[in-house]
């Protein structure tokens, strides 16, 4: 190590930048006149065509609700065992994939019409979403189980298994489900569009069914986390592990059940995603992109920054096709870097994010 | 260790390196132009792009899924500047072009490198991944600089022959940057610059006690890592004549990954290892009925394999291999345990 | 990342036995649907039933489609039309499973061999699949690619490939033959502006539409077809007043849709293929019927799609080259063959993939008999009968302009309620429109910008001679 304390002397210079003052005032004052500008320019927008804000702004909230469902259970997962589960994307697609085909054979292949004409029973959403959440969660355990448990603590190692598995179930899918990009059909019991109260205008009832859904899944987590054994048990491992297990708690088992639960909300996402949107082979990428992105946000585990995210997220999406200049709607996904950049700058390890 | 010293190890390190090298050397004379293109080059400027990845992993303990969508800053900025095909109408020198596109790069890199540099580990790589994937989709929807059909028929410098019918002067040019990649960052890592990478790689902490700036530094190499990168973007949009957000998207990150991983993610050599696995690979299961068309399933299981096996890669099995013949040679009696794995544990390449 | 201990060992190698009989398990049952694809066809002492003795030398013809990306579902078709005219010449089917080829083909006595290529809709992968398929591989006639971007790419390659003869698979971007006009590609199909034909006209003339919105993919081919409806329907007097362009692979179009101005007479969809069931769901979520209100989207007619779509799109005039209505004998007897070929594609016949896959290989099939399957001197003999070939497809003739681009009727549309009873909406050809070519009356040529997002710019001009300002009826 002689040559490396030799390089000290020569990195002199670099010792003095360090020692510059950090511009953490000129940092907030320009995320405030960044923030401050964007809320001036959605007003002004919003004052134009305040019918369109209604309906993008709704938009927004739903797809923050549906962002959120994903996204907890990746949140989940990493809080408790720092895995990054690559594959998180790949679950949600493959739950939509089973429900599609499970709706397909309950039906008859009479319910996937795109209309209203759905010719859905409530079971025949049910059951498909029940079992592709358990099929994805029963996945998403063997994954855990199989190649995961014995790595505990290597997390680079375990990203990299799981992005090995995320490859090979993307091509697997490629091979086993056909069929052009399909959406599931929604219960015949579900009106297709409601009434917005004070106008004449109308939206999906399915996306405020997916925000409510979020939204009563988020106190359900949050009071599991709260209030119960399993809950204490996750939030004390979220701090200090080898406590946890010094305490002779079968970590194991709470492992276990954490890598389940988090596959499960994958599922349920891809489901409700799936009713909402529509079932794609994209689909992986796009929603391990999106949970990359709520909890680079709202920090790795915590539960309120991946609603926080979800809502960021889901708010500079659906403004961001709108609301930016006419001709240049297909920058914006440099918002949602901006985002990042901004949220980064501020708080590397997230809003809510606390040091590992 | 006395570096002169011809130990039946460094024999059996350097013999198939020379061999290697030496059939690299003559390649045009010893295999098809299609092979030389389509294999050959290919697997050069994909083992550039797996090199950054494993400069930073190696050396700076940044394992970055990023270094492909800095290539693709590279190759899209050079490709708008040069008479093309879609994407910019401006139409500059392609070597002025070329070094703009490195420099964005390189500029691209410093800024990344800036947001990131004070995350580290698993979070450094999601941030990472997530800054590729955003990558991929800025420009398969900012159709002024791209859009999904890419820029094509990109306009080369004239010494880089047609590729598809002449392939032999890309190829050198691709084997010399290779090569001069390799010993760049080779001399770095003696530098006291590389040596302070090493040490924020070893013990961030430590180093910040001792007075260095560790976010600066690591800044710095992803600057460095971006460079490495560019060199690649350069090349590939050479050798495809185009560069669509096909070029960069996560398969194609993946791919990189998944070079540096089976070539050994911390020997710098892993990544033409890899890359020549990964190329071959390639083009022979297109031709397998079977396997063909589930090649991606194939790169899959391998990947798998590797990452539960032996996490050195290639070279680390090939560790093993020679440690193993080099003690049975030399008569010694069997001293270290497992030296494949353990090349991973504490990676020290020079 | 190291090894946790010596006793992670042993599961290292128990899990790799599992790993490798898992893989082995996997490939077997690939292997079961696989078994015998296309390159075993056609040594020389089989085949020869029909057409004569296979005693000419081989011709290689490498075929590729999508089986990755977007398009990888309509694998089956492309694969099918592209089958077919080899079928038809005594060639049998490998299995039900048109991907997997044909054995014993043969053209003018020559066996003909099938090598498979694949692609996932990007440029990149386009054209290394063509150079594998050319360099490698060998084959003398090439068939693809499918998707509008890898078109132009795999064009601009063909100039590369003199001694080789391309055939346009189904990609149907407009600059592939206009712009890049290599002389060894030729479409025996139209392309993407040119599917538009007649609905320009229908609009402004019968729907009295004269303030329009369009919305398409940001991409090669809906810019085609954008371009044909814009330069037809501004030619006569039309306005378009916008056009918006969500990203490709975007399936969350509502807020899009909600910049559909509500005052507008309508607008024209350039979807692409896998977003289009998704915009019509939503967008009768949002904004209710929709059937009024749109026009377009060759997709929508799609047999495949239109399942899909329901009785949602009832009403919806669109257009295309291929008409499922047709009563024409040459087409009842086409999709006679396609049911006994291959039972899964029956009533496929329609999909622009089938036929633009047909018609490529029935012009190479044609061509190559013309000349006795003579390929010398560069195919120079086998490219004047390709270039010259009087086409008699199914829906009507089809011959190439001097471009090598097709010149062939293109069919107006309408979707109505079911009459058949098989539960999908039923498809109306109101109106063929012969012979349209890619011109467009002069809006089109090799001088004009690409068709992109803001071109061809809306302005009056010379009315395409279907239209009634320009004398069509």
């Amino acid at each position: 190590m002689s040559e490396a304390t030799a390089g000290v002397a020569d990195l002199d210079w670099r010792s003095r930048l360090a020692a510059l003052p950090p511009g953490a005032l000129a940092l907030r004052i320009a995320v405030a006149v960044v923030v401050g500008f964007v809320a001036v320019w959605v007003s002004y927008k919003a004052y134009g065509d305040p019918r369109q804000f209604v309906i993008v702004g709704l938009n927004g909230l739903t797809l923050a609700g549906l962002y959120f469902v994903v996204a907890s259970g990746f949140t989940l997962i990493f809080g408790l065992m720092r895995v990054v589960n690559m594959a998180h994307g790949s679950l949600y697609m493959l739950a939509g994939f089973f429900a599609l085909e499970l709706q397909t054979k309950l039906t008859g292949g009479e319910a996937t019409s795109a209309f209203g004409s759905s010719e859905a029973g409530l079971g025949d959403w049910i059951i498909p979403l029940v079992v592709a959440c358990l099929a994805v969660g029963v996945i998403g355990l063997v994954m855990q189980q199989v190649f995961l448990r014995w790595n505990q603590g290597q997390d680079l190692r375990q990203a990299l298994i799981t992005i090995a598995i995320s490859i090979i179930i993307a091509d697997q899918t490629l091979a086993h489900f056909g069929g052009i990009a399909e959406s599931l059909a929604a219960p015949d019991s579900f009106p297709e569009s409601v009434h917005l109260p004070f106008s004449d205008l109308t939206y999906p009832f399915f996306r405020i069914f997916v925000l409510l859904v979020a939204i009563a899944l988020g106190l359900c987590l949050w009071a599991m986390i709260q209030r119960t054994r399993f809950g204490m048990i996750v939030r004390a491992g979220v701090d200090d592990r080898q406590m946890v297990s010094a305490l002779g708690i079968n970590i194991q088992l709470v492992f276990a059940a954490a890598f389940f639960l988090g596959a499960t909300l994958a599922g349920l996402g891809g489901v409700l995603g799936g009713t909402m949107i529509s079932v794609d082979k994209a689909n992986d990428t796009q929603y391990l992109l999106i949970s990359l992105i709520v909890v680079i946000i709202g920090g790795m585990g915590s539960l309120a920054g991946a609603a926080i995210g979800a809502l960021a997220l889901g708010l500079v999406d659906s403004f961001g096709d709108v609301y930016l200049p006419a001709g240049y709607t297909n920058y914006s996904i440099l918002l949602i870097f901006g985002l990042l950049v901004l949220v980064l700058a501020v708080r590397p390890l997230g809003l809510f994010g606390r040091p590992a | 260790m006395n570096r002169s010293a011809l130990t039946p190890e460094r024999a059996l390190w350097w013999g198939p390196a020379l061999v290697l090298t030496l059939i690299l050397v003559i390649a045009p004379l010893l295999f098809s132009d299609f092979y030389l293109s389509q294999v050959l080059t290919k697997a050069l400027w994909l083992g550039i792009a797996a090199a950054s990845l494993i400069f930073l992993a190696a050396y700076v303990g940044m394992v970055s899924l990023g270094q492909v969508a800095l290539y693709g800053i590279a190759g899209f900025t050079m490709a708008n500047l040069v008479e093309a095909d879609g994407g910019s109408p401006i139409a500059w020198n392609p070597w002025l072009a070329t070094l703009v596109g490195i420099l964005a790069a390189v500029g691209a890199g410093l800024f990344f490198g800036a947001i990131a540099s004070r995350s580290y580990g698993i979070y450094f790589l999601m941030i990472t991944l997530a800054v590729a994937v955003l990558t991929y989709y800025f420009f398969g929807q900012v159709t002024q600089f791209s859009g999904f059909g890419g820029v094509n028929s990109v306009e080369r410098p004239a010494i880089v022959s047609n590729p598809v019918t002449d392939p032999v002067n890309l190829f050198y040019i691709a084997l010399l940057t290779s090569a001069a990649v390799y010993a760049f960052v080779r001399y770095l890592a003696r530098t006291p610059f590389g040596l302070a990478l090493q040490g924020v790689r070893d013990d961030p902490s430590r180093m910040r006690a001792l007075g260095y700036n560790v976010p600066l530094l690591r800044m710095l190499a992803f600057g460095l890592g971006a460079l490495i990168a560019a060199f690649a973007g350069i090349i590939s949009v050479w050798w495809n004549t185009r560069i669509s957000p096909g070029s960069i998207d996560l398969t194609r990150t993946i791919d990189v990954l998944v070079i540096a991983v089976i070539g050994g993610l911390f020997r710098l050599e892993g990544a033409w290892v890899g890359a020549f696995a990964f190329a071959a690979l390639d083009n022979w299961t297109r031709g397998l009925d079977v396997v063909g068309q589930r090649f991606n399933t194939v790169i899959g299981v391998i990947f798998l394999v590797i990452v539960l096996l032996s996490p050195g890669g290639l070279m680390g099995i090939w560790q093993s291999i020679t440690d193993f013949l080099g003690r049975r040679l030399a008569g010694k009696p069997p001293a270290r345990p497992s030296a494949g794995a353990r090349a991973s544990d504490s990676p020290q390449p020079s | 990342m190291s090894v946790s201990s010596e006793g992670g060992r042993a599961r290292f190698w128990a899990l790799l036995a599992v790993l490798v009989l898992v893989f082995a398990a996997t490939v077997a049952a690939c292997g079961g649907d696989d078994e015998g694809d296309g390159e075993e066809a056609a040594p020389t002492d089989t085949g020869a039933e029909s057409d004569g003795e296979a005693t000419g030398e081989a011709i290689k013809i490498g075929v590729f489609a999508n089986n990755e990306g977007a398009f990888a579902p309509f694998e089956g078709q492309t694969w099918g039309g592209a089958m077919l005219p080899l079928i038809n010449r005594g060639a049998t089917p490998v299995s039900g499973n048109s991907v997997d080829g044909v054995e014993g083909a043969t053209i003018a006595g020559h066996p003909i061999e099938i090598v498979y290529g694949g692609s996932d809709s990007t440029p990149d992968k386009a054209v290394e699949e063509a150079r594998r398929l050319v360099e490698q591989e060998q084959v003398d006639i090439l068939v693809g690619p499918l998707s509008g971007s890898e078109g132009i790419a795999v064009a601009e390659y063909s100039k590369e490939q003199p001694g080789v003869t391309f055939v346009n698979g189904i990609s149907g971007a407009q600059d592939t033959t206009l712009k890049v006009q290599s002389p060894n590609f030729f479409r025996f199909h139209n392309d993407g502006t040119q599917w538009t034909a007649g609905l320009g006209n229908y609009a402004y003339n019968e729907l009295g539409w004269r303030n329009v919105v369009t919305i398409g993919d940001d991409y090669d081919f809906p810019y085609s077809q954008i371009a044909g409806f814009v330069a037809e329907f501004c030619s006569i007097g039309g306005n378009v007043t916008e056009r918006l362009w969500p990203p490709l692979g975007e399936e969350d179009y509502s807020s899009y849709i909600t910049q559909i101005p509500e005052d507008v007479d309508g607008f024209f969809m350039g979807v692409g293929g896998t977003g289009t069931v998704a915009f019509v769901k939503q967008y009768g979520q949002l904004r209710g019927n929709l059937a009024d209100k749109i026009m377009g989207g060759i997709f929508m007619t799609d047999p495949v799609i239109l399942e899909e779509l329901g009785d949602q799109v009832v009403g919806v005039v669109t257009a295309g080259m291929t008409a499922a209505d047709s009563q024409e004998p040459a087409y009842l007897e086409y999709t006679s063959q396609i049911e006994s070929a291959y039972p899964d594609l029956a009533g496929t016949g329609s999909s622009v993939f089938f036929y633009g896959y047909y018609t490529a290989m029935e012009a190479i099939a044609q061509a190559l008999e013309q000349v006795e399957g003579d390929l010398s001197d560069d195919h120079a003999a086998f490219r004047e009968a390709l270039a010259g070939l009087e086409l008699e497809a199914p829906l009507g003739p089809i011959r190439l302009d001097e471009n090598r681009q097709a010149i062939m009727d293109n069919f107006l549309q309408q979707i109505v309620a079911d009459e058949t009873g098989d539960g999908v909406p039923d498809v109306k050809t109101l109106e063929t429109i012969p012979e349209v070519d890619q011109t467009f009356a002069g809006a089109f040529s090799p001088d004009t910008p690409s068709p992109d997002r803001e071109n061809p710019a809306c302005e009056e001009g010379t009315p395409p001679p279907w239209t009634d300002q320009g004398g069509g009826r």
